[in-house]
């Protein structure tokens, strides 16, 4: 989960999110560059003269059309790699369906003799000592570690959208409509989400929980809530 | 901690920024010396500054990115091939097993 006051992204907890970081780095250093460039650019005209002898710019002409095409080959190429490898098919070991309603999640693991249940914010009234407000809940989103997860989301009455910042996952819950996102998470943790799609008075009041845990530990689980 | 360049880019925490722009000062350091040295145009030389700095920057950047990935890449066949010796030790799938088998067919 973020920090108080954090800006910047949460931990990566997963390989895409941790290719999204990467690119997120060299588009800053680009951005870096450009800055750089600009900023000096405005000074020397600031300080400079005002009139100009300037008749023929070609030069400056072609420094300008291939400067910024370079630049956005420098950002498109990784970006487009990322996206390919995001929509990659990779035979997931593990299908869950996310279905979002006003204002709780509710998980169906049709994959294991039907276990569906709802997934219910716990009120600060209700909250433990040292648990997280707005961001625990009742029942949380049980994973195996090291395991390719599908989710299939989806919503039953209005808007929602199903993210975990730190797994680099974000997808709408569209009512009539199934969108599928995929992800992987190769070490043992909780991580936490929000609603992020305005969806009512209780919006902010519908977190997402993932746990992922070792498969004997998911194999209890999955025992435990399908009695 | 984070030490944020012109407002954004953490060099502290994000990898091969801080040598990048060290670098790429050094480097614009160096160019535009050298070509007020060279030619006496101070503005010239700025501009030369200006523009290798840029130039340093981001071909390090690429430079140490791409040995970063690599890196990577190494740290996790080694983690897979670590994680399947220990899995597949003493078994037919175990690959030692395998080269001796066949080392000793060739003798």
């Amino acid at each position: 989960m973020a920090n108080h006051s954090q800006l910047n992204f949460q931990d990566a907890s997963s390989p895409i999110m941790e290719e999204l970081m990467g690119f997120h780095d060299h588009a800053l250093m680009v951005a870096l560059a450009i800055c750089s460039l600009v900023l000096y650019l405005l000074t020397t005209t600031l300080t400079g003269k005002l009139s100009s002898n300037t008749v023929d710019a070609q030069v400056i002409e072609l420094v300008w059309t291939i400067l910024p095409a370079m630049v956005l080959v420098m950002l498109a190429l990784p970006s487009l790699r990322i996206l390919y490898m995001m929509d990659e098919i990779n035979e997931p070991d593990l299908t869950l369906k996310a279905i979002g309603h006003q204002w709780y999640w509710s998980y169906e693991y049709t994959d294991l003799k039907d276990l569906t249940f709802d997934s219910y914010m716990i009120p600060t009234t209700d909250l433990p000592m040292g648990h997280f407000r707005l961001l625990e809940v009742d029942h949380r989103v049980v994973v195996p570690v090291n395991s390719t997860i599908r989710v299939i989301v989806t919503a039953d009455d209005v808007l929602h959208s199903w993210a975990v910042p730190t797994l680099g996952v974000k997808t709408d819950a569209v009512p009539g409509r199934l969108n599928q996102t995929s992800f992987l998470t190769p070490r043992p943790g909780v991580f936490y989400g929000q609603c992020s799609e305005i969806c009512g008075a209780n919006h902010s009041f519908m977190p997402i929980v993932v746990e992922s845990t070792p498969l004997p530990n998911f194999e209890g689980w999955s025992t435990s809530m399908s009695s | 901690q984070s030490f944020k360049l012109l407002g954004f880019l953490d060099v502290k925490n994000v990898p091969c920024a801080r040598d990048s722009v060290l670098y790429g000062s050094l480097g614009s350091l160096v160019m535009g010396l050298g070509y007020f040295l060279a030619t006496s145009r101070v503005r010239r030389s700025c501009d030369v500054a200006v523009g290798s700095y840029i130039c340093t920057m981001l071909g390090y950047w690429f430079y140490c990115r791409y040995n970063l990935a690599q890196q990577r890449i190494r740290q996790r066949m080694l983690k897979e091939g670590m994680k399947n010796r220990i899995l597949y030790e003493g078994t037919y799938l175990d690959p030692e097993k395998k080269q001796t088998g066949s080392e000793r067919s060739n003798s």
